[in-house]
């Protein structure tokens, strides 16, 4: 099958260079089309969104662009929508993911952008969203208006399916002309998600564009990043950093970079009723996606004294992962990834030599590795793909200076402890870096409204415009109807 | 078998004319063996496997030893502080911490490497003049290559061979004049070293426009890729600036392919197409697995190379490699190196912590 990426809006696809991705999965092969733009084309594109969106878009109350968008996530959550069902039947191909995970997945995901939740992402970052569409009394003094970027590049990485689309939302709510660039590894949803916004109402569909350029490609890169005013970006340290390097200094940059996921499970939690529901929440979110989510866990340490050991809740924990093997199997590992998962197996393994209470549990061929760790040790990365470190401490207290030399990439943590225990603990963990608590069985479904690495969605891609009392006062003074 | 045993049980090995897949495999499972008993690391690593030696029973059972683990563990069957020669990688994969290759004695190791340079770069004659592009032993005494250079030049080098990097890195002036010394003669001209020296050296003769057209019969051998010693260059553009440059054709132009890991080379038949076909004496051979399951993958395949060099005997013969290959018909190509794969999400990955790691 023959996907088409991308939403070029007023530039005929026959005058565009379009360039095919393979894929391959699951004994199907699907190729996508990726259009490549010349520096000139891009230029008309990004004039033509940032036209359409100040002409038409910033008109929109934002109650309508919240009830266009609920419509669009609608027509993906219903499973008999054409839309709905390629993405079913094409994800799992380009993804590598099994069928099962995407529909779950996208069907979980999606929920957070329904209207209800679209409002919530609103409340979290505006007292007033009224802000969005006129000027509104501020607490000062004064009225406050806020206006969205002229033009918002998102420049999107990654494979997990519609991770593309919360940013893409976000812009949206602040009326931003937006311009996405999507990733090889998944350039589909995106633009699928354009297009029904464009039948949904066809001029909103003018006031956003999906591209794409080979990852790293300055030239390109740059021909876009002369025309933002804001820039979203997602990614490792490196290309953040070459990215940074390209943003003229009159744009606001806003980079993600990546994460190391981890949890926490106190010695409340490990009774023998509670330890095997746990361990099947924890063994799903190491299944979802892969763990190639910035919240996915690669660590968790467990607490000593339950009546389930970490010993067995490691165990326990590997138990469950085969089990979720059977439904959801893992999908096919490149070479890379393959030797990966291999070096990081052997090299738990040599620990185990040292005899200093490293087990690696499972066979080497088994779809997930699971290893123990008695002595308390650094948060690090697994080799993802099914791989994690269990790691035993006395308390959890224990926890919080293993993990805060990470700080630079701590963002999830899942802890299962008790009320005065997870608020004492989440101090901790806050101070130490992590910006989102969530329960085990949630770490790859954040809440709508949820701060992304600690910092506001729409808030931070907003400038605000004041009317200051002295302006007021002044007015007030040249009013027809001053005595 | 004792340690005196299995070297001259190797010995005699490596001169023979060849050996079938039984004889290779009856020395495999003494040389496992011997390793099993006298190597206590590489006994736990494999009993952890679960293969012993009463598991095992071909020489495709014999588990693999990921390289990385020379790094951590002392994988040697006599004390290492009794080795004669030590080889340490360069360090410059992970973080500055070596590999290390204990040797009690170098006369496998100098006999492996002879017999098979003699058959697949001397190409029948004797002795020929060699340059080197590398530093030699007395500069770099744990390097596998530079003793491996050194062992060339001596024994099959005429006594005008000469080494062209010191101290102060590549003397040009001096190799300039042996290259003009050399095309004068009409004898055949050796050129080996570091692929990385090969790149300066075409930058440097091409920044003075110079060009030399060697004898016929003259050959190149480059190894161990550029390691970021030197620009990149892609191999169709690495072999035609080499014959350009210096008038040696790119069949004869041969990569060697070794490691501090093993105590035998692979070698091609010319670089005229790439890549080339890579292929080891009978004392060595290699599988291309599924790195995970540690399974062979069928021919055509690409997966992790796995090597099985008997003459590694102190250590671990059996090798899990960081390189990517395919088997193909009379032996392997090289794909290169299997860096660890970046996460393809927004997840972090363990090369990019550890980049970050080293700022």
């Amino acid at each position: 099958m023959i996907e088409t990426a991308g939403h070029l809006p007023g530039l005929p696809a026959t005058e565009v260079a379009w360039r095919t991705l393979d894929f391959s999965a699951w004994g199907e092969r699907a190729q996508v089309r990726v259009p490549e733009l010349t520096a000139k084309q891009a230029g008309a594109l990004a004039g033509h969104v940032r036209e359409q969106a100040r002409s038409y878009l910033r008109t929109l109350p934002v109650s309508q662009i919240v009830a266009t968008l609920d419509a669009a996530i609608a027509r993906l959550l219903d499973r008999d929508d054409p839309c709905r069902r390629r993405a079913e039947a094409v994800l799992p191909i380009v993804t590598g993911y099994d069928r099962e995970s995407v529909r779950l997945g996208l069907s979980g995901y999606l929920r957070s952008f329904r209207a209800p939740q679209l409002q919530r992402f609103l409340a979290e970052d505006f007292a007033n969203p009224a802000v969005l569409d006129g000027f509104q009394p501020a607490m000062k003094g004064g009225f406050t208006r806020a206006h969205g970027p002229q033009l918002l590049l998102h420049i999107w990485a990654g494979n997990v399916p519609g991770l593309s689309l919360w940013s893409l939302i976000s812009g949206l709510l602040v009326k931003a002309g937006t311009v996405g660039k999507v990733a090889s590894a998944e350039p589909l949803l995106a633009g699928w998600f354009a297009q029904i916004l464009a039948e949904i109402d066809p001029k909103l569909g003018e006031c956003l564009a999906v591209v794409w350029w080979k990852g790293g490609d300055a030239e390109a890169e740059r021909a876009w990043l002369r025309e933002a005013d804001t820039v979203i970006a997602y990614g490792g340290n490196d290309a953040l950093t070459a990215i940074r390097e390209r943003v003229p200094v009159t744009a606001r940059f806003l980079p993600h970079g990546h994460r190391i996921g981890f949890g926490l499970i106190g010695a409340e939690a490990l009774d023998t009723r509670r330890a095997g529901p746990l361990a099947r929440l924890v063994a799903q979110d190491v299944a979802r996606w892969e763990q190639q989510g910035c919240y996915s866990p690669q660590m968790l340490f467990v607490a000593r004294g339950g009546a389930v050991s970490p010993r067995e809740f490691a165990e326990r924990v590997s138990q469950e992962l085969g089990a979720l093997r059977l439904r959801h199997p893992r999908r096919a590992l490149s070479v890379a990834e393959a030797a990966g998962v291999a070096d990081w197996r052997s090299h738990e393994e040599m620990r185990g030599f040292d005899e200093d209470g490293t087990v690696v549990l499972g066979e080497a061929g088994d779809g997930w590795s699971v290893v123990f760790s008695g002595a308390a040790q650094l948060l690090a990365p697994s080799a993802l793909n099914r791989t994690l470190k269990i790691v035993a401490v006395d308390s959890l207290d224990e926890v919080p200076p293993l993990v805060s030399p990470a700080r630079a990439y701590l963002q999830t943590a899942a802890v299962a402890a008790s009320p005065r225990e997870l608020f004492r603990i989440a101090a901790l963990l806050g101070e130490a870096g992590v910006t989102r608590i969530c329960g085990f069985g949630a770490m790859a479904a954040p809440e709508a409204g949820w701060h992304n690495d600690g910092r506001f969605n729409l808030l931070d891609l907003v400038r605000l415009t004041e009317i200051e009392q002295s302006a007021e006062r002044a007015a007030d003074d040249l009013a027809p109807y001053v005595d | 078998m004792t340690q005196s045993e299995i070297i001259e049980a190797l010995l005699a090995f490596i001169d023979q004319d060849g050996a079938s897949e039984a004889e290779f495999e009856r020395m495999a499972l003494a040389v496992f063996a011997y390793q099993f008993a006298h190597n206590a690391p590489y006994r736990r690593f494999a009993i952890q496997r679960g293969r012993t030696t009463l598991t095992v029973r071909s020489w495709r059972d014999i588990p693999a030893v990921p390289i990385s683990a020379f790094k951590t563990l002392t994988l040697s069957c006599t004390p290492p502080e009794a080795a004669e020669r030590i080889f340490m990688t360069s360090g410059t994969t992970q973080g500055g911490v070596r590999g290390k290759s204990h040797h009690p004695t170098m006369a496998v190791w100098s006999r492996s490497m002879l017999v098979n340079f003699r058959r697949r770069f001397m190409a029948g004659r004797e002795r020929i003049t060699m340059g080197i592009l590398f530093p030699d032993e007395q500069a770099m005494p744990n390097s596998s290559l530079a003793h491996y250079l050194a062992l060339a030049k001596r024994e099959c080098g005429t006594p005008d061979s000469e080494g062209f990097i010191g101290a102060s890195g590549l003397d040009l002036p001096r190799l300039i004049a042996a290259l003009e010394r050399a095309e004068a003669s009409g004898e055949p001209y050796a050129l080996l070293g570091a692929s990385f020296s090969f790149v300066h050296l075409l930058d440097a003769l091409a920044a003075q426009g110079r060009r030399f057209a060697l004898p016929e019969g003259s050959r190149i051998l480059d190894t161990g890729g550029f390691k970021g010693q030197s620009r990149e260059m892609g191999a169709d553009a690495f072999y035609d600036a080499l014959s350009v440059t210096l008038g040696v054709p790119r069949e004869a132009c041969i990569n060697m392919y070794g490691m501090t890991e093993l105590s035998t080379q692979f070698y091609d038949d010319g670089n005229a197409v790439c890549p080339p076909v890579k292929s080891g004496p009978h004392w060595i051979r290699s599988r291309v697995v599924d790195p995970v399951s540690g399974r062979d993958l069928p021919e055509g395949t690409t997966g992790v190379l796995v090597h099985h060099d008997l003459a590694h005997f102190n250590c671990a013969s059996a090798i899990l490699t960081e390189d990517a290959g395919v088997m193909v018909e009379g032996g392997f190509r090289l794909l290169g190196r299997v860096d660890g794969a970046d996460s393809k999400g927004c997840s972090m990955a363990v090369e990019e912590f550890l980049r970050a790691a080293r700022g």
